[in-house]
């Protein structure tokens, strides 16, 4: 009896929560049969034709799609490797600081790339990576001619990941820090009696107390291969550098909102999201599987 | 807080039924609502020209320019000289239901509100896919009749003279659905435009061909006469491309079209064979032979190191960084204001770019490539006052004080007959010859509707002597003025004096049905392959890869319909 | 920690120092150079000249942002999505937090509702049936399109929740032998032992607020309705494409290129960050701490 009582107010504590969900989230799940039509909007979906699969069938047929498929597990791939290492690397290098009040400016200041939008990273990357921008302007000075780093295709995946990496890599080695604090001091006593170097004991003892962190973090982020980040790269890209740094969520941006095909980016957009469930929950079960550990 | 909440409940339940109601919207007003018109027993340039007794309300959608900083204090985008002219004069209101940033963010506005199928009473596109698209969904007012009713003569007269092409283009599956812009021809013909004073100072003269053109290049970053950073040649941005197409055949600033012309090549056009065949001019051997030219100038350093990632076209030219670019009759003038705030003595000059053996080819545009939509769902009323604020706005935009751009006045489209800057080329300078007065020009409702106000104001911006203008003989006070005649004076001289040796019209300049799923797969993998064979980011032989692909993914589709618009 | 102050050890020290004051350096200089551009001479900084120090000096910017009603307009809006967002989120997140944070023996459909949520965290309909949902409410243009069409952050939930369900078991059970009831166990017992929780929580949703431009981009009409994020980037990001232009809005559109005023107004825009987020490090980082890695 007093259970049911604690229950109806729990799902009063859910409604305003719900009503949110289903308001935004779940509706417009509804519009997902516009990637089976072929919509017109003067009929609505209710009443545009359905076409079956012929919006995916066309997708794989356009060479587009491999294009913008390659990229984003590229780009999203070197992003996590990147991300899971470089963070690990600054991590460890802050831990052996022996200057607190140093240690600490390093740090706070490390996290500050994080919290700015790439609407204003990208207007700084184009300063100092663009034809009169910052980089140019030193090679210059080593009689090395300018180059065109942002329209060069060839590096333009390597400058996504980098400045990705450069803006998220304090915030990243938050985890590792407070692993890293985590470790027994008495390992490291032990070591050093044994006459161990600084290396062997970031070897020896750091690095393997680190592992199970790393595989947890590298494990949770598989649902990511295919998030590429549309900001960054809507704000970063132009034509010259579409056959490679063109990812599926530009693409989809671009098929529905200038090529006016709303089907077809649809359903190029449900690709991305059934590819992504399913890798989510694969990951969850891994990471629970062989961590014990649980999302929710 | 509340009270949203519950609004909201009430939108979900609603929301369930998403674009029902709007669509049973868009079929109650399928009956021909034009013909019975509320409008008075009046005919010709009365109606065209006529006063609602009651106020209209016209919502419409507009592309505004984000740095734009000539509306005075206090006024707005709903609220500024237009708007209160269309008020006052013919009992409009103007209401602007969405704005968005001229560009990429006012396209994507225009692709949701056809996505929503929930159209503003009017507004401007600037790719006809739009005005097909939203027609083919059956959003667009069929304004055929009304049209007739209610053009005003100018706006008929100007219709004519484009002999049809200009209704064809404004018109879906044989109804008028939209107003056509309709500029002059000279905006698709491209000329070089040089610095003169450049040249004299090294005693070159005007270069003719390309091999001229490259040595004057070479001479003018040899001797740095842009400073340090001396640019030989101007080239497209990251927005535009090496050449003007079929789809956007004209204004094409900062390209190479003029370079093209000169091999005979006839890139992005439809070409008649004269067999019953059909080429796309990008493909051809002239195209790939123009191409490793360029790549090789880009190599050498003549082309600007930028071309293709710059974000505006404009910049290197404004800032007198280089002196050598390609563009129509406006684009001296109009188009580089800034170069000449940064040094009065820029001396821009404009010349056909010729063969070798001396003809000047120079592919042709369309009528025009933006379009009024007009909604179904607009009243009656509202249709005609849509009629009438274009018919107003092609009688008094010489009136109006441009002080205050006139990209303000909504649901501008401009409408100017096709050889108005020739025929005002030729007028002016008889006006400042003393051979007519600008009062003989004083004809109301004149097809060439600048035409007076020019003749007024040209003696106050020219100094003698006439015979060969510089910009020493320009006045800067009102820069306004400046631009237009310096446009007019220099820029459509080579067009209005100089024969064109070959015209190169496109079979067509609309997109056929396999190309609105295909063609922009298509024009990607060209304009892709086109630049990165310039930039010497790849081969030229990757040019023959390019022909074989585009073919593959649907080219030959496409050729086999256009070929098919021949016949007809 | 015993050091060996061998001659390797010192040298990696050297060595660490350095590293890291180029990686301060690294993080640092964006702001700097935004920073000199904003205050140089419009020419040098049009003509790429400036790098480590301005060049020139020129307030004009700043007195031209000042004069901009439009900019403060924006700001302003942004404040207000935060301030909306963060807190709305906040509240409606900490109600759902609780309930799921039960057991199911003690509230039986609690996995339902989790799998609900996280498949809303998980599944999206795309971009445009979701506007033309946001449309059908009305709510185009207005400022709680900003604040709700992102949709309930389910991750903040989820971390909340998490957060509870490690409180110990005796705070509930006492409080229930009192016989307070679940909002009174919530209200009185769980919030005021959940500030850092809460924090972290409130400073995810506000950064994500401050810094979305693209719903501001689709969901707004009008630039006065525009966040900041969102002004900035239709001005600085957002290029004409260029092709059809009638000559008239070319004139305008090849005035120079505004590289001190834009990067003014950059730099005015990571201002209340640079303020706000040092004070909340100790929260965020002990967020992180428990999506990520709990005991």
């Amino acid at each position: 009896m007093r259970r049911m009582n604690v229950e109806k107010h729990y799902y009063l504590m859910l409604l305003p929560g719900m009503v949110w969900l289903v308001l935004f989230s779940i509706v417009p799940m509804a519009g997902i049969v516009m990637a089976f039509q072929n919509y017109n909007p003067g009929a609505g979906l209710l009443k545009s034709p359905w076409v079956g699969l012929d919006n995916f069938r066309y997708m794989f047929q356009l060479s587009d799609s491999r294009t913008v498929i390659v990229n984003t597990f590229i780009i999203a791939i070197g992003k996590i490797v990147l991300n899971l290492i470089i963070p690990l690397v600054f991590a460890i290098l802050l831990n052996e600081l022996r200057h607190l009040r140093f240690k600490k400016l390093v740090q706070t200041v490390a996290y500050l790339p994080h919290f700015l939008s790439w609407v204003i990273m990208a207007t700084i990357v184009i300063g100092i990576f663009g034809y009169y921008g910052v980089v140019n302007t030193v090679l210059g000075m080593f009689g090395v001619s300018p180059q065109l780093f942002m329209a060069d295709a060839g590096i333009f995946r390597q400058l996504l990941v980098g400045t990705d990496v450069w803006k998220e890599f304090g915030y990243n080695a938050i985890i590792y820090l407070a692993a890293l604090t985590g470790i027994n001091l008495n390992l490291y006593e032990a070591a050093a009696i044994d006459g161990a170097s600084r290396w062997q004991l970031i070897r020896n003892v750091t690095l393997p107390a680190m592992t199970t962190t790393v595989v947890l973090l590298g494990v949770l982020s598989l649902g990511n291969v295919l998030n590429a980040g549309f900001d960054q790269v809507y704000n970063l890209y132009n034509p010259l550098v579409y056959s490679t740094g063109d990812i599926l969520d530009t693409w989809v941006y671009r098929l529905g909102l200038q090529n006016l095909q709303f089907s077809l980016a649809t359903a190029a957009g449900l690709f991305k999201s059934a590819i992504s469930f399913v890798l989510i929950v694969v990951s969850y079960r891994l990471a629970y599987r062989y961590a014990d550990y649980t999302v929710f | 807080m509340k009270r949203t909440m519950a609004t909201m409940l009430a939108a979900f339940m609603l929301g369930l039924s998403l674009t029902a109601c709007s669509s049973s919207n868009s079929t109650n007003t399928d009956a021909q609502a034009p013909a019975e018109s509320s409008g008075p027993a009046l005919s010709g340039d009365d109606l065209a020209f006529y006063r609602f007794p009651e106020p209209v309300d016209v919502h419409i959608g507009m592309p505004v320019d984000p740095t734009d900083k000539t509306l005075p204090a206090g006024d707005s985008v709903s609220n500024n000289q237009y708007t209160r002219y269309l008020k006052e004069k013919y009992n409009i209101n103007v209401i602007v239901d969405w704005t968005a940033a001229t560009g990429n963010d006012f396209k994507q506005k225009v692709s949701l509100t056809i996505a929503s199928g929930k159209l503003p009473d009017g507004m401007v596109v600037d790719d006809r896919s739009f005005m097909t698209k939203a027609a083919s969904s059956g959003l667009l007012y069929d304004i055929t009749d009304l049209f007739q009713q209610y053009q005003s003569t100018q706006v008929k007269d100007i219709m004519e003279s484009t002999g049809g092409r200009a209704m064809d283009n404004a018109s879906y599956k044989g109804r008028m659905v939209s107003l056509p812009n309709i500029t002059v021809d000279t905006d698709g013909v491209h000329l070089l435009w040089i610095r003169k004073d450049w040249l004299d100072k090294l005693g070159l003269p005007v270069p003719k061909t390309l091999a001229d053109i490259e040595k004057t290049a070479q001479a003018f970053k040899d001797g740095k006469l842009g400073g340090a950073n001396t640019i030989g040649i101007a080239g497209p941005s990251k927005n535009t491309f090496p050449y003007a197409t079929f789809l956007t055949s004209s204004n094409n600033l900062g390209g190479f079209d003029p370079l093209f012309g000169a091999k005979d090549a006839y890139p992005g056009y439809w070409l008649d064979n004269g067999d019953g065949s059909v080429t796309y001019g990008t493909l051809t051997e002239q195209t790939k032979e123009t191409l490793a030219t360029l790549a090789d100038w880009y190599k050498k350093g003549l082309i600007d190191p930028e071309a293709g990632t710059r974000d505006n076209v404009g910049d290197p030219i404004n800032a007198n960084q280089t002196g050598i670019f390609f563009g129509p009759w406006w684009s001296g003038g109009y188009g580089n204001g800034d170069s000449f705030k940064n040094d009065p003595t820029a001396n821009w000059q404009a010349y056909p770019v010729y063969t070798d053996d001396g003809k000047w080819n120079a592919h042709m545009k369309t009528t025009g490539s933006t379009y009024t939509l007009i909604s179904k769902n607009a009243k009656p009323d509202v249709v005609k006052a849509i009629l009438i604020m274009n018919n107003a706005l092609v009688r008094d935009e010489a009136t109006f004080d441009l002080s205050v751009a006139v990209g303000w006045y909504p649901l501008r489209n401009v409408m100017a007959a096709a050889n108005e800057t020739e025929y005002e080329y030729a007028e002016l300078l008889k006006v400042l010859k003393g051979e007519t007065q600008a009062e003989d020009y004083n004809v109301p409702n004149s097809l060439y509707k600048l035409m007076y106000a020019d003749a007024k104001k040209v003696k106050d911006v020219i100094k003698p002597p006439y015979d060969e203008l510089n910009v020493s003989n320009f006045n800067t006070a009102n820069f306004g003025d400046f631009q237009r005649l310096y446009s007019l004076l220099i820029g459509d001289r080579p067009f209005s004096t100089v024969p064109i040796d070959k015209k190169v019209f496109s079979v067509t300049y609309n997109q056929t049905p396999t190309m609105e799923t295909k063609w922009a797969n298509l024009k990607k993998l060209e304009d892709e392959t086109v630049l990165k064979i310039i930039l010497g980011q790849a081969p030229i032989d990757s040019f023959d890869k390019f022909v074989k692909d585009w073919k593959a993914q649907g080219g030959d589709e496409i050729t086999a319909e256009v070929a098919e618009l021949l016949k007809k | 920690m015993v050091q060996s102050k061998t001659f390797g050890s010192r040298a990696f020290d050297g060595a660490n120092y350095v590293l890291l004051a180029l990686l301060l350096f690294s993080c640092l200089y964006p702001l700097w150079y935004t920073f000199c551009v904003s205050i140089s001479d419009k020419a040098a900084a049009n003509a790429g000249l400036v790098t480590i120090y301005p060049i020139g000096f020129s307030l004009a910017s700043y007195k031209e942002i000042l004069g901009d009603a439009l900019f403060f307009n924006s700001f302003w809006i942004s404040i207000q999505r935060t301030v909306l967002g963060t807190g709305l989120s906040l509240f409606v997140s900490v109600l759902m937090a609780y309930p799921l944070a039960r057991p199911s023996r003690e509230f039986r459909l609690r996995n339902v509702f989790m799998w609900i949520l996280v498949f809303c965290m998980l599944f999206s309909g795309g971009l445009i049936p979701w506007y033309l949902t946001v449309q059908s409410y009305g709510l185009i243009n207005s400022i709680w399109a900003l604040v709700l069409a992102g949709g309930l952050p389910v991750f903040n939930v989820i971390l909340i929740m998490n957060f509870f369900r490690n409180l110990p078991k005796e705070l509930n059970e006492a409080a229930v032998v009192d016989g307070a009831g679940p909002w009174a166990i919530l209200f009185r017992v769980y919030l005021p032992c959940s500030i850092p929780v809460l924090a972290a929580v409130a400073l995810f949703i506000g950064v994500y607020h401050w810094n979305e431009f693209f719903n501001g981009l689709v969901l707004m009409n009008t630039s006065d309705k525009y966040p900041l994020q969102t002004y900035i980037q239709q001005l600085v990001v957002n290029i004409p494409t260029g092709t059809n232009l009638t000559p008239d809005q070319y004139k305008k559109l090849s005035e120079l290129s505004n590289r001190t005023l834009n990067s003014a107004k950059v730099f005015i825009a990571m201002v209340p960050m640079l303020i706000v987020y040092p004070f909340l490090q100790k929260y965020f980082v002990s967020g992180i701490m428990l999506g990520a890695v709990k005991e």
